[in-house]
């Protein structure tokens, strides 16, 4: 008996289920009679899947077909774009809808501090609002690779109004940070090596709060990443200088958009560009150049060293080990330079300095072959003296010949 | 003492034919006359002293005493090495590793056995070189040229077979590389193909398997045989440019073949050493069959066949090229029944000048396929 009563209670569940399902498909469809093309796009996006309906976000009546019950009075079509954050923020600023996506719901706040936002309040239509960014009816995950949000696609974003001349123009802002940034490290990261974790715009500028960083912010934003050298910088004198001479940190020496690592060949010019190319500070700077570089010789050296070693069949997993600290070590000193003091660079650059020293001393020593040539020599002796013998020998068998 | 020695000899006598077993290392050229089996080894010996036979131990007529030699320190040699190598495709390059690093004298012996193989194919062609110029495979003396062809074809299948073995990169892709020439070739080409397993394109355990198997068994066993048939040739039917009315003659002619190749040892040895010891083949690293090194080519004797497969125009088919291939080792390898020219005839000498032809254009194809690989 049970089973039947158990299968009884599980249909009429389902039919419970598919009743209310079908319910909504029907009340959504009502929308997309006169509108397909909202309708085509909404459905591929993200909203669509969680349930979402066109009604939340237009209000009117979803479930006629008569025109005006559903474009009743508190229909809103929502073509005014100054509004839109607001409509949004709807939802996405009630924490009991978001917490179970585990979104934030301070985004509109933040969105209102930052430049688009200002403008916006100003009366600005042309500043970013979500939509923007995000799209209209098919806006996706921000993991969704498609998603114009999603992190690869960020600069194209960003670079849809940023990168347009005209629209720039009025505020005073380049055009070209866009090609800028695509172009440098960072850009090359992201966008050829693939690397997701690269920064995009947004990781310098903040997301919905974008603002460009103002001077003694500068050094916190790269040090986000870059910790080691943010420490070493605030160690030496460069820091609080550069704020008190309204210098952009970081972006100084290295650019804000076209961002290279600087080799030692160009901490000279570098310094120079301030200091005069006469400068002691110019010295230190040729001093840590060097040191560096010699580093770096001796390290490319002995894995050279260390290549022909294991082609002689020695054992190099040692070898292969410390010369990885000793490259371990050079990699300290570039954040070091940025303390500009000689002193804690001068000890890494020794310590790698040493370590791949000692690796091509003991490698030279493995790969010695005076003994087998000596070796060598001393049998070729005995091989003489064998065939002097064998020589004298046949000599006494030795008749003189005939021809017959 | 010497009585204590021939007591000990008469003893093994009259238990063993030694005359029979001394008579089955002439055949390696030991000793070109013929012993007679019949008689104790003693007897025999003292009577083949006083036999005069022409005296084959002068250069170039060497060389095949060399082979002889050399083939000796590569079975020795590759003896000691199967102690320790393991071969499947894992743990080949690492027991490589050992030979090389922990063995005693284990990269010496191993040193000894790739400059021995090098070596012995040298001499081969010079062998075929020389019996090519000296017009030795004149009736009755064809077989001398066939098995000389077929000893040398023997000895690049070894090195060929022998250079895969370690699973080294460079080992590794230069063996794919000779496949695919031989590949090229019809019938001989799908056949190995078949043998070695992976298409030729790739080197499994299987292929691995089997080129061992090759390498050390049945390669060897051909070659061996080769010098056995080159050797009992030559005593039936004589070098060829030793004519009669110059035959040289000595007595104790025997010791002076011991000694002769005493010395030839000596030398041969004397010189693998040194190669050994100052240009020592380096150890590559580990082969991976999903990563083609660049700029390697197949071995160097095969890089004239490799030049002209690279030569050849592309919209030609491959088969085509393998299929010139072939018959140019058809008629390298049926010369003597070919080429009928009497010696000092017209005939001969437009022979002589099709060889060096042939030699010339081989040199610019290995230059060729060494610029190309």
């Amino acid at each position: 008996m049970k089973p039947i009563i158990e299968s009884r209670l599980v249909k009429s569940l389902l039919m419970v289920v598919l009743a209310g399902q079908g319910a909504r498909l029907v009340a959504q469809e009502q929308c997309g009679v006169c509108h397909p093309e909202s309708r085509v796009e909404f459905d591929k996006s993200r909203h669509a899947q969680e349930g979402v309906t066109c009604t939340d976000c237009h209000r009117g009546d979803g479930e006629t077909l008569d025109t005006d019950r559903a474009h009743r009075s508190d229909f809103r079509s929502l073509g005014d774009r100054q509004n839109t954050p607001a409509m949004c923020s709807e939802c996405h600023s009630d924490i009991r809808r978001m917490r179970p996506y585990n979104l934030p719901v301070d985004q509109y706040a933040v969105y209102q501090t930052s430049q688009h936002g200002q403008a916006v309040a100003r009366g600005d239509s042309n500043a970013a609002v979500c939509t923007d960014c995000h799209g209209v009816h098919d806006i996706r995950t921000v993991s969704d690779p498609s998603s114009s949000a999603y992190t690869r696609n960020i600069p194209t974003t960003c670079g849809r109004c940023h990168a347009d001349a005209s629209l720039m123009e009025p505020y005073g802002l380049s055009a070209s940070l866009v090609a800028e940034y695509e172009s440098a490290i960072h850009g090359r990261a992201l966008l050829i090596e693939g690397n997701t974790a690269a920064p995009n715009c947004t990781t310098c500028h903040g997301v919905h709060g974008a603002t460009p960083p103002g001077y003694g912010d500068v050094d916190k934003i790269c040090g986000a990443c870059h910790d080691q050298t943010r420490q070493a910088f605030i160690e030496g004198p460069h820091r609080d200088a550069m704020i008190a001479a309204e210098l952009p940190e970081c972006a100084s020496c290295h650019s804000n958009h076209a961002i290279e690592s600087l080799q030692p060949d160009d901490v000279v010019g570098l310094c120079g560009e301030c200091h005069g190319l006469d400068s002691e500070q110019v010295t230190l700077g040729t001093k840590m150049q060097t040191l560096i570089g010699s580093a770096a010789q001796r390290i490319e050296e002995a894995s050279l060293l260390v290549e022909r070693a294991e082609r002689a069949a020695l054992r190099v997993e040692d070898y292969e080990a410390r010369l990885e600290e000793s490259r371990t070590y050079l990699t300290e000193a570039l954040p070091l330079v940025h303390t500009v003091t000689l002193e804690p660079v001068e000890q890494v650059t020794r310590r790698a300095r040493s370590i791949a020293d000692e690796v091509e001393h003991e490698i030279y020593g493995e790969l010695d072959r005076t003994e087998e040539h000596l070796g060598l020599a001393l049998f070729w002796f005995y091989v003489l003296m064998t065939l002097v013998i064998l020589a004298l020998l046949k000599r006494r068998l030795r008749v003189p010949s005939e021809t017959s | 003492m010497n009585d204590e020695k021939s007591t000990l000899l008469d003893w093994f006598s009259r238990r063993l034919n030694l005359t029979e077993i001394f008579s089955l290392l002439t055949s390696y050229g030991i000793y070109y006359g013929e012993l007679d089996s019949r008689k104790p080894l003693r007897e025999a010996l003292a009577e083949a002293e006083q036999r005069p036979v022409a005296l084959y131990s002068r250069w170039p007529r060497i060389l095949s005493l060399i082979a002889v030699v050399l083939i000796g320190i590569e079975l020795l040699t590759g003896g000691l090495l199967a102690l320790y190598y393991l071969p499947t495709p894992d743990s080949a390059h690492p027991s490589l590793g050992t030979i090389l690093r922990d063995v005693h004298f284990g990269d010496f012996v191993h040193q000894m056995h790739f400059w021995g193989g090098q070596l012995l194919i040298l001499v081969l062609i010079l062998r075929v070189l020389r019996y090519f110029v000296g017009g030795m495979y004149k009736t009755p003396r064809e077989l001398i040229w066939v098995f000389g062809a077929l000893l040398l074809l023997a000895a690049f299948h070894l090195d060929l077979t022998g250079r895969a073995l370690p699973m080294t990169d460079r080992g590794y892709w230069s063996s794919v590389r000779a496949l695919e020439i031989v590949g090229a070739v019809p019938i001989y080409g799908p056949l190995i193909h078949f043998l070695v397993g992976g298409g030729g394109a790739f080197i499994t355990e299987l292929t691995l398997i089997r080129f061992y198997i090759l390498h050390v068994a049945v390669l060897p066993i051909i070659a061996v045989t080769l010098i056995y048939l080159h050797f009992s040739t030559i005593r039936r039917v004589g070098l060829g440019d030793a004519e009669p009315g110059r035959q040289v003659q000595t007595q104790r002619v025997l010791r002076s073949q011991l000694l002769t190749m005493a010395i030839v040892l000596t030398l041969v040895f004397g010189l693998l050493v040194t190669l050994a010891v100052v240009v020592p083949k380096p150890f590559q690293r580990e082969a991976d069959p999903f990563a083609t090194v660049p700029g390697i080519g197949p071995p160097w004797y095969l890089l004239a066949p490799f030049g002209f497969l690279e030569w050849m125009p592309s919209f030609l088919p491959s088969w085509l090229s393998g299929m010139v291939l072939f018959l140019a080792f058809m008629v390298f390898l049926a010369l003597p029944f070919l080429d009928r020219a009497q010696s000092g005839s017209l005939g001969r000498r437009v022979v002589v000048v099709i060889g060096l032809l042939v030699m010339v254009a081989w040199v610019l194809l290995t230059i060729y396929g060494a610029k190309v690989a």
